[in-house]
């Protein structure tokens, strides 16, 4: 029967050549289907191409913290002049306007088994609350505020994504860097006379840290830090317009994390930086804020394109 | 070979002739053809495939609509397509196989989403080199190698175990230095030499990717758990002249999720979050007085603390055998 098989196989085959109209066919046949002759990406919905992407909010938090954790709500736009390149802002606040706080538990161990020596009352007047003069520790503790940027978005990635193979979305993955200004409350600086107030000891009886000193424990300066932000999300579609953003944003610049005197004194060999007996700028340190950002897309106009 | 056999390759040789040869003149407009058993002479039939011409009324046209294909069997392909559709078929239903002439269908090519898996992993071993580090622990940079095993049992399920090596790589931040300076307030810390862990893992999400419309590359994301050990001693900063600890073992807890691009069908890249949990037996914040104070009992806190290391882990994915037969659904 194998020979059987072999002759009509031979008989086919020879049919086929001899009336097919060309020898292309066979080839057509191999190539055949929906996806012959095709792009990789074929009638791919354009997101970004020409359209204005909103995060209408972007909420994040901020990670690895020292002392005080930031919840960052705000608003994002970028214009998308190809479907892989745009331009745009970002602007959050803080803990809605530093309107509440938000301690790690360092900061809570602090105030609770913190102690003030003569040695460090000037970092640190008060661990815990005195009525009417400090808040504690939590109170020199410095705080985000709030941060804005201009960033340029690339977004090399398109695709899509299966979840459990019953639901799928459309998805990119992008990237985004740009210059930042960084919002931050800090200790405010305690230098020279000022700072003796910390340094002396108080008239006798009213123990190591005199209430001048206290009361410096929650004095406040505002200031803007020029730094940069970069980072990374991914954007899933639920339709031609709406959709959710994951992002990753890095905003690095110096603060004085814990209001405290570390730094400006010469080393003399010290592997670790030695006080000067102020509070100043000298104090800060580098410190990589970054943060988890969960944005819902609202993309405009309504209609994405589509590629050939 | 069978009665059907030989009928199949009677049909797809017939098939073959058939569809090869008419094909031409299915394109020709206004083709005024009769194949009925006899001329009806009929004014209007241009093409009647009809036994008798009579019997289908005299404005049978040329019919290519699924309506005109109606009774033809379902699914069944014609010329080209039929031909090799059934060379390749190696078993099929054949006592209807009737040729009823020329024929027409819709042909169901769906497209499904995620057609095709790129790289199968269900039968292979993927070993896994790596380098972690952890996200939460500001006062010990952890930092260890990692070596992974996974057996995929099928396509999105892998048991598996790693292993993660800290001894030498870790190293104390001076944030813990700077607290202590500040606020006097020692943290107790701790120091890990290595771990091992048993793990499932699962991949309930794959996709693609299209770089510039250009290149396709895959991907999937998954989530890991299991069991295992961590071998960790605490770091004496409470009375260090007095207090040293030995490593012991701790039973550690860990959870994750990740995401794996495939470069090839054998090799991926791969990120992921992993938190391993255990209880920590942590240096006591007391020194005790007197001889009690080199009495090792004293020297840890008098219950263990929960303690949570949220690892990313980076590396590479190493998919053995390096080949994998596919199997396309028909």
């Amino acid at each position: 029967m194998t020979t059987l098989r072999l002759l009509l196989l031979a008989a086919a085959c020879l049919s086929a050549i001899a009336v097919a109209p060309a020898p292309a066919a066979a080839q057509e046949i191999q190539i055949t289907g929906p996806l012959a002759g095709q792009p990789a990406v074929r009638r791919m919905r354009q997101y970004r191409a020409n359209r204005i992407q909103l995060l209408l909010p972007t909420v994040g938090y901020t990670l690895q913290d020292q002392y005080s954790r930031s919840l960052m709500t705000g608003l994002e736009a970028n214009v998308h002049f190809t479907d892989y390149l745009g331009i745009g802002v970002f602007g959050a606040l803080a803990n809605f306007g530093a309107n509440f706080r938000i301690n790690t538990d360092l900061t809570a161990q602090v105030r609770q088994n913190g102690q003030t020596t003569r040695s460090n009352r000037l970092s640190m007047p008060s661990p815990d609350a005195v009525e009417g003069l400090t808040g504690g520790f939590p109170d020199q503790v410095a705080r985000l505020q709030g941060l804005v940027s201009l960033q340029l978005v690339f977004a090399p990635l398109r695709g899509k994504l299966s979840l459990f193979q019953g639901a799928f979305v459309d998805t990119d993955f992008y990237i985004f860097a740009g210059p930042a200004l960084g919002f931050v409350a800090e200790r405010a600086n305690l230098v020279g006379e000022d700072a003796e107030v910390c340094l002396t000891d108080p008239p006798p009886g009213e123990g190591i840290v005199s209430d001048d000193c206290l009361l410096t424990q929650a004095q406040r300066k505002n200031r803007v830090a020029f730094t940069g932000t970069f980072g990374l999300g991914l954007n899933l579609y639920f339709n031609d317009f709406i959709g959710m953003a994951i992002q990753y944003r890095a905003f690095p610049f110096a603060i004085n994390p814990g209001g405290t005197d570390e730094a400006g004194a010469p080393r003399n060999g010290a592997t670790v930086s030695q006080p000067d007996n102020q509070i100043d700028g000298a104090d800060r340190r580098f410190y990589y804020h970054h943060m988890i950002n969960l944005g819902l897309i609202i993309t405009l106009p309504p209609q994405a394109n589509l590629t050939q | 070979m069978t009665r059907a056999d030989i009928a199949r390759w009677a049909l797809a040789l017939a098939l073959a002739t058939a569809a090869t040869g008419p094909a031409s003149a299915w394109a020709q407009d206004d083709a005024d053809m009769v194949f009925g058993e006899e001329e009806s002479g009929d004014e209007g039939a241009d093409m009647d495939f009809a036994g008798a011409g009579d019997d289908t009324g005299g404005d049978t046209d040329m019919d290519f609509t699924d309506e005109g294909a109606a009774g033809a069997e379902e699914g069944a392909p014609t010329g080209d397509d039929a031909l090799f559709e059934d060379l390749a078929t190696p078993e099929g239903p054949v006592e209807d196989a009737v040729d009823e002439g020329p024929r027409r269908r819709v042909v169901d090519e769906t497209i499904f989403a995620v057609q095709r898996l790129y790289a199968l992993r269900i039968n292979r071993v993927e070993l896994i080199p790596s380098v972690a580090f952890s996200l939460n622990a500001p006062f010990v940079s952890r930092t260890a190698v990692s070596l992974g095993l996974n057996y995929w049992f099928t396509n999105v399920l892998a048991i598996g175990a790693n292993f993660l090596w800290y001894d030498g790589l870790e190293s104390e931040t001076n944030l813990n230095f700077l607290v202590r300076r500040s606020t006097r307030l020692a943290v107790p810390i701790n120091e890990y030499q290595f771990g091992t862990h048993l793990n499932f893992t699962y991949v309930p999400l794959y996709g693609k990717f299209a770089a510039f419309n250009e290149f396709i590359f895959q991907w999937d994301a998954y989530v890991v758990g299991g069991v295992g050990i961590q071998r960790t001693r605490p770091i004496p900063v409470i009375d260090p002249e007095v207090r040293t600890f030995d490593w012991s073992v701790r039973v550690a807890f860990n959870l994750g999720v990740g995401i794996r691009v495939f470069l090839t069908r054998w090799l991926s890249i791969f990120g992921e979050i992993r938190n391993y949990m255990y209880l920590e037996q942590l240096e006591a914040l007391d020194v005790a007085l007197g001889q009690d104070r080199f009495d090792p009992e004293t020297w840890t806190q008098d219950s263990p603390a929960f303690t949570s290391n949220v690892t990313v882990h980076l590396g590479l994915t190493f998919f053995f055998p390096f080949e994998f037969e596919y199997r396309l659904p028909r």
